[in-house]
């Protein structure tokens, strides 16, 4: 199994968390950290810290989503994954993509699950309301 | 060389900086000045791809930094990055002209109390702080743009002193 953890600004994070087990239950081997507080070498150690404590310790795979690309999380992601385990690292999370995570994440490798989430999360952005058939 | 915005910040190149700072003072280069991170390729990987294409970045030593920063083209806006107090009073020792330092982000480390929500210091912190203004430049705290700004002078110095 993947292992997920969701790494954003605020209460971005855990919001997102627990909203998924509001739709699917209790779900496993999912985190979220908040950058809150955190410099870019203790964001970078919290991200390394809770791959450790994981059960699996990341063997069956990593695969971290962060809330903006070029921020302090994608940059902390990539600094603690650099010698890690298999990991996947993944900017824009949005809830469709972590549902689909889920589903998923027993079958597919890190990286043909990294590709499918990126498709994913691409589609569940849609234009919607009377602006969208202008 | 026109440093638009000197700015200590301990997570370097982030959104505060190219969306909040960049969108105000639209500046043509960041120089990020950390002797380990210009030393490290990885490193130097990371904080780059965090920067739009449309600024150019430089990643430099401290010992580079200044020499870069004064052959950098007339008119040229430049928004230089240090990680800590004495790393931006080292550029300033090494010659670097400085009139105000904005203090963007020292987040809590053991041992640092609180001066402000995103501003956390130790002695050595404060000490530095005591000898930019010593040599007449100015310190703002403030973390982007809109928000308010906090001058950083002896008297929140010496309160922030008395808790540590």
């Amino acid at each position: 199994m993947i292992s997920g953890l969701v790494v954003t600004h605020g209460a971005l994070g855990e919001e997102l968390v627990r909203v998924v087990t509001l739709v699917l239950g209790p779900v496993e081997n999912l985190g979220a950290l908040s950058n809150r507080g955190l410099g870019a070498r203790d964001l970078t150690q919290a991200i390394r810290g809770w791959i450790a404590a994981e059960p699996q310790q990341g063997a069956g795979g990593i695969l971290l989503f962060i809330d903006d690309f070029g921020g302090s999380c994608a940059n902390a992601a990539q600094l603690a994954v650099q010698a890690g385990p298999a990991a996947g690292i993944l900017t824009g999370v949005n809830l469709a993509m972590v549902l689909d995570f889920l589903t998923w994440r027993d079958s597919l490798s890190v990286a043909e699950l990294s590709r499918r989430l990126v498709e994913k999360g691409r589609q569940a952005i849609a234009l919607l309301g009377p602006g969208a058939g202008a | 060389m026109g440093i638009v915005l000197a700015r200590i910040d301990d997570r370097f190149i982030h959104g505060q900086v190219t969306v909040g700072w960049s969108q105000k003072l639209r500046p043509h280069r960041i120089v990020l000045s950390n002797d380990e991170i210009a030393a490290d390729p990885w490193q130097s990987r990371v904080y780059r791809s965090s920067v739009p294409p449309r600024i150019a970045v430089e990643i430099l030593s401290a010992e580079s930094t200044v020499a870069a920063l004064a052959a950098g083209p007339p008119g040229e806006r430049v928004i230089l990055l240090a990680g800590a107090p004495l790393d931006m009073h080292d550029l300033l020792a090494r010659g670097l002209p400085l009139a105000e330092v904005n203090v963007g982000g020292m987040h809590w480390v053991k041992g640092k109390e609180e001066m402000l929500p995103y501003v956390y210091v130790n002695r050595t912190d404060l000490d530095v702080f005591r000898a930019f203004l010593g040599r007449g430049v100015r310190l703002s705290a403030r973390p982007v743009p809109g928000a308010r700004e906090t001058e950083i002078d002896l008297p929140l110095i010496a309160a922030v002193e008395e808790r540590l």
